[in-house]
């Protein structure tokens, strides 16, 4: 970490490089993690974007972006992206371009592509030891669709496909653990609510080689069902209370880089959210917001020993 | 056939204000089409619904062109021209606005000969989006205004509608769709059947056609960046934030890194400056500002530029 860019608040870009304009909702939390994450990663990508929310970003003839664009099927964008690694090795090998020219290929999905329809593809090109870069915004259903449950959604979140009293029965499944499995180069969890941090995991990704995978919570206003304005805040609380683990994988080790002095109950982070309002109304649900308070306490057990 | 077109922003329940509407048509017995219109379909943006009713089965497909009742949830959508309130209204058409202001303000506004009818709006409201249950009210009103819909069937579609909601929700859609339903009492019936269109009646759609070319001339390519920005997504707004220059700190960063759009750049003597053609109005800069120098006011409240520090 002595050799980051990004050692004060104060070093992080005043100017952006994402065009404005993309007709994401306001207040999207994964265009806010997109956006800081372009900044580090810079003009030299070329994005494989799987269908989901941020379809909407290149909408033709428009385009945020300073350079490629390529959208795939829902599982494809890791195959997409092989495919864009080997033409540039192979323009390289050929000396059509030179190492200046050289891009970096970023798969960019949602959390339906990447937690379900999309992994067979992520499994096998961290197998193959593929040189990119993997971002999921993760808000923990499907979106773009009108917030169907996926496998990134959380216990008892209500969604378009979950709508009991009880929510969403399965639990979010621990994509960081099954992405660090694979020995990748480097995995890493992050959040637009805490730009600092961001920073320096995707200065990281861009200086390593091989399969490099980030992983950003996306608070949702239409999805999660809060005010747009409470974004920032509902991010901060993810963080704070627990939920969102901000850590990294590298060199077989796993390492917390925040961790909270002292968590915030959960319920600080459910309340905020619609989603989770049948939690509290017209009663308590004391046992299933008791399960999800032991789920993270146990967590960050295992974690502070 | 009845043809009937809601206009307002996303997330004020448009699409459930046009199949509330829908459902209480059928279950008079008619045949009927209820589709919201997809594109951005986000907050804050113009969302447009549409219903068609009719006796007999319907043989017209797509938006509406012409409709019989405009429905006009939220009257700052007037001025947007994106929003195209006034596509195809003529003399004939019907028009709802939910507003503070009078309909007499409005005809003289629009210079517009044919009806308009208001649902008033509390003049105190300084955001729209905060009439969360105003797509029920609309769906209430035309419910009356069709002349064919009794309040139980109004009941029974706002409730088949919203099934699986909190019954608070629920209650509180119904109240507000039962309120739209009597405050349109003495025009009840002022939309009439009209006659189905023929297939020679029909207006051909304004697409131009292509002829079939080879992939490398017809495959989309886009040799320019950043052409998002040719998108005014200002015109989301409901409420603006405006910098107050004498509290801000320059701390410059927290406001630009956290906008969800990168809306907000540091000019050089580090002072953050909004892009108000792209800026949505989440106001999360609002939010995340420590020292409080970033307020929101209303968009339709016009501000001075010595107000947006510009």
């Amino acid at each position: 970490m002595n050799e980051t860019l990004f050692r004060r608040i104060k070093d992080l870009p005043s100017t952006h490089l994402l065009g404005t304009g993309v007709p994401t909702c306001a207040g999207c939390g994964g265009l806010q993690a997109l956006h800081q994450i372009y900044d580090v990663l810079g003009e030299k990508t070329v994005f494989v974007n799987a269908a989901g929310c941020m379809t909407l970003l290149s909408v033709y003839p428009f385009t945020p972006f300073r350079g490629s664009w390529l959208y795939t099927a829902m599982a494809a964008a890791p195959a997409g992206a092989q495919g864009i690694r080997d033409a540039l090795d192979i323009q390289l090998k050929k000396g059509q371009i030179t190492t200046d020219d050289d891009l970096q290929a970023i798969v960019l999905t949602g959390d339906g592509a990447a937690y379900g329809m999309g992994m067979s593809a992520t499994s096998s090109a961290i197998e193959r030891g593929l040189d990119f870069v993997y971002i999921c915004y993760d808000n923990e259903g499907y979106g773009n669709t009108g917030q169907q449950y996926s496998e990134a959604t959380p216990h008892a979140a209500r969604t378009s496909t979950s709508k009991g009293p009880q929510g969403y029965p399965g639990y979010k499944k621990d994509l960081f653990s099954i992405w660090a499995a694979h020995k990748p180069s480097y995995v890493a969890t992050v959040i637009g609510a805490e730009p600092l941090d961001l920073a320096r995991k995707i200065e990281k990704a861009k200086e390593k080689q091989g399969p490099r995978l980030i992983l950003a919570l996306s608070p949702c206003p239409t999805g999660w069902d809060y005010d747009p304005k409470e974004s920032a805040d509902v991010g901060h609380l993810a963080v704070r209370t627990g939920i969102w683990p901000l850590k990294e994988y590298e060199d077989g080790k796993v390492v917390h880089t925040k961790v909270p002095r002292k968590r915030l109950p959960v319920e600080e982070y459910l309340k905020r959210q619609g989603r989770f309002s049948h939690l509290f109304e017209p009663m308590r649900n004391e046992e299933i917001l008791t399960g999800i308070q032991e789920r993270v306490d146990a967590y960050w057990a295992e974690i502070e020993g | 056939m009845y043809r009937i077109r809601f206009h307002g922003r996303g997330g004020q329940g448009m699409k459930t204000a046009s199949r509330i509407l829908g459902t209480a048509f059928f279950l008079e017995g008619l045949e009927v089409q209820d589709a919201p219109r997809y594109g951005a379909e986000c907050r804050g943006a113009p969302i447009f619904a549409y219903v068609r009713a009719s006796r007999s089965p319907i043989n017209e497909r797509g938006i509406i062109r012409c409709p019989d009742l405009v429905i006009i949830a939220d009257d700052s959508l007037v001025t947007v021209p994106a929003a195209g309130v006034l596509a195809g209204v003529t003399d004939q058409t019907f028009m709802l606005v939910s507003t503070s202001e009078k309909a007499v303000t409005w005809s003289h506004r629009l210079n517009f000969a044919g009806s308009i009818l208001t649902l008033p709006t509390p003049v105190e409201i300084t955001d729209r989006m905060e009439l969360r249950f105003v797509g029920a009210t609309c769906a209430g009103a035309a419910a009356r205004l069709c002349g064919i819909i009794t309040s139980a069937t109004l009941e029974q579609a706002v409730r088949e509608e919203l099934t699986g909601l909190p019954s608070s929700v629920i209650e509180r859609n119904l109240e507000k769709a039962l309120e739209g339903y009597t405050l349109m009492a003495e025009h009840e019936g002022c939309i009439k059947e009209k006659a189905m269109l023929s297939a020679e009646q029909y207006e051909v759609p304004e697409w131009i056609n292509l002829p079939f070319e080879k992939a490398s001339i017809s495959a989309p390519v886009i040799h320019s960046s950043l052409t998002s920005e040719l998108m005014p997504t200002g015109l989301w707004r409901t409420m603006r934030p405006v910098i107050d220059r004498e509290h801000c700190k320059k701390c410059w960063w927290i406001c630009s890194t956290s906008c969800p759009d990168g809306a907000i750049d540091i000019d050089a003597d580090n002072n953050p400056q909004i892009d108000y053609e792209h800026c949505k109005g989440c106001l999360t800069c609002v939010t995340v500002c420590p020292s409080h120098a970033i307020q929101a006011i209303p968009e339709h409240k016009n501000p001075t530029s010595e107000e947006t520090g510009s």
